[in-house]
């Protein structure tokens, strides 16, 4: 690995925290009163991935995971635009949660083969849980895809975010997750431009915003 | 009770006994225990939304977890007291209809508006604080099922308590802005907590005590909450908006008459948020409607 171990793990950690923090949007509204409890679970998890990232990548660059998720300007952060977009429809929700859950499932059996023992370790914690979020993201795709409307709703949804979530990987990666999308579905996705990890949505902004309202409002090194 | 049976009935719970779903339930008990459990489920329902607007504004990675997993066990406590109503035979979708078109109520707490992070925290240390005492007491209900789900509710509300009172802690020690968060809630919440266990009529007039619902009565409740958190709140520098509270000799707390028409007011859809938590509520079930449509058939 050439690149920074912090560089990659920054990655990681800005996708968890970003997805974490769009998935707690459900929090309480969700459609039923059981998948409300499911998604605020999830969303706990991702964050508390983003958060354990954090903390291996503060190590080496002499800071705490705090600061590195709430107070970089925005241009250091590397979170995928899938994980930028605001509180979807449910399909479209769903259909993020399920390619997402994919992409990662892809990139951290890669990481569990790491060099670095500690790395490797973390990936080997943070698989548990996603497994978890996989069965959940499969079960809604398998509801979907048996009910009419919820089949034609996912397929409109993974087709808007397709180039998004094509984005999450690069190379080969890239390469298998594809693959092992386009194999679960029972419609083709076409041949697309991914959107790359460098681009920053409008949405992006307006949520760093909101998520450090109250932390900007008293000076930085105060204790919330 | 000119009815044997009920008057059989009553004498068992006054006593302290515990009826089970499959028991025979006079109407009248089942009727009031519908009504005061589904307002129980509505209110963890709708004290979710003023907390989830703070969600995405949670200033470190751990309150950040802690309000999302609050906010979470509120809705799990929802699911469970509604499941409790659907077994006296009340429909979880009937609730929900009911609550959304103002039919049904909710607690006084949750018609109010948040402001700061200072609401955050106030909320989760005395709103659950004063909520906690009247659930604890709902452990002895006659009605055996409700008082075996406030076991975990209970279990769950006194961790949100440690919560509050660590964010509070947190801006009480901090910069003389954020002492000041906490001190605008405090002002804030007061009235609404002095509301919250209801006017203080006997319990022996209390038709929820008759039937051994509950079994303290609002103003046991009140001086409770008063007694535990009082020198609390007053230990931390923070000051209450209230001139006449005041222990007196018999150890009784002492204040000033809440307006007890702003309770009524507030708790039947006229507070400062009331309908717009409603309108929230609605708008938020039509946008996932289709999903129960189209994946429960048999509820469309």
């Amino acid at each position: 690995m050439t690149r920074p171990r912090a560089d990659l793990l920054l990655e990681l950690a800005d996708d968890e925290l970003i997805l974490g923090w769009r998935d707690s949007e459900w929090t309480g509204i969700a459609p039923f009163l059981e998948e409300d409890v499911a998604f605020s679970s999830i969303a706990q998890n991702e964050i508390g991935h983003a958060r354990a990232l954090y903390e291996l990548a503060a190590r080496d660059l002499g800071t705490d995971a705090d600061a590195l998720a709430f107070d970089r300007p925005i241009a250091e952060y590397r979170c995928a635009p899938l994980v930028q977009l605001r509180r979807l429809e449910w399909a479209r929700t769903i259909a993020r949660h399920w390619l997402y859950e994919t992409a990662d499932a892809v990139r951290i059996e890669a990481l569990k083969d790491s060099d670095d023992v500690e790395v490797a370790g973390l990936a080997g914690k943070i698989e548990r849980e996603e497994t978890y979020h996989r069965l959940h993201a499969e079960m809604w795709i398998e509801r979907l895809l048996a009910a009419p409307e919820g089949r034609t709703r996912l397929e409109e949804a993974l087709l808007e975010l397709w180039p998004y979530a094509l984005g999450v990987l690069e190379g080969e990666l890239r390469e298998t997750f594809a693959a092992r999308v386009r194999e679960r579905l029972p419609f083709g996705l076409p041949e697309v431009e991914a959107i790359p990890r460098d681009r920053h949505e409008p949405e992006l902004a307006e949520l760093l915003d909101e998520m450090t309202i109250v932390r900007r409002s008293a000076p930085v090194g105060a204790q919330w | 009770m000119s009815d044997a049976r009920t008057a059989e009935f009553l004498e068992f719970v006054q006593a302290g006994g515990q009826v089970e779903t499959d028991d025979w339930l006079p109407d009248e008990y089942r009727k009031r225990l519908i009504k005061f459990i589904e307002m129980h489920g509505n209110s963890e329902l709708m004290g979710v939304l003023p907390e989830r607007d703070w969600i995405l504004r949670a200033p470190t990675l751990q309150r950040k977890l802690a309000l999302t997993a609050k906010i979470q066990d509120e809705v799990g406590h929802c699911q469970l007291i509604y499941r409790v109503v659907e077994d006296l035979g009340k429909p979880r979708a009937q609730c929900l209809d009911d609550l959304i078109s103002g039919k049904s109520k909710f607690h006084n707490v949750f018609h109010y508006p948040t402001k700061s992070w200072g609401d955050v925290g106030v909320i989760a240390w005395l709103v659950d604080a004063a909520a906690i005492i009247s659930q604890k007491a709902l452990l002895k209900c006659s009605y055996a099922p409700y008082a075996r789900v406030m076991k975990k509710v209970c279990w769950e509300e006194s961790f949100h308590i440690l919560h509050g009172r660590d964010t509070v802690l947190a801006m009480v020690t901090g910069t003389p802005e954020q002492f000041e968060l906490v001190q605008e809630a405090v002002t804030r919440w007061w009235e609404p907590l002095m509301h919250f266990h209801g006017t203080p009529i006997a319990a022996e007039e209390d038709p929820m005590v008759h039937w051994r619902i509950k079994s303290q009565g609002n103003e046991d409740a009140r001086q409770q909450f008063l007694d535990g958190y009082v020198p609390q709140i007053r230990e931390l520098g923070l000051e209450l908006p209230d001139p006449k509270l005041r222990r007196n000799d018999e150890g009784v707390w002492e204040y000033t008459e809440p307006d007890w028409e702003k309770l009524t007011a507030v708790v039947t859809g006229h507070g400062p948020a009331s309908q717009e938590r409603l309108a929230f509520r609605r708008l938020s079930r039509a946008e996932v409607d289709w999903v129960s449509k189209a994946m429960l058939p048999e509820a469309a």
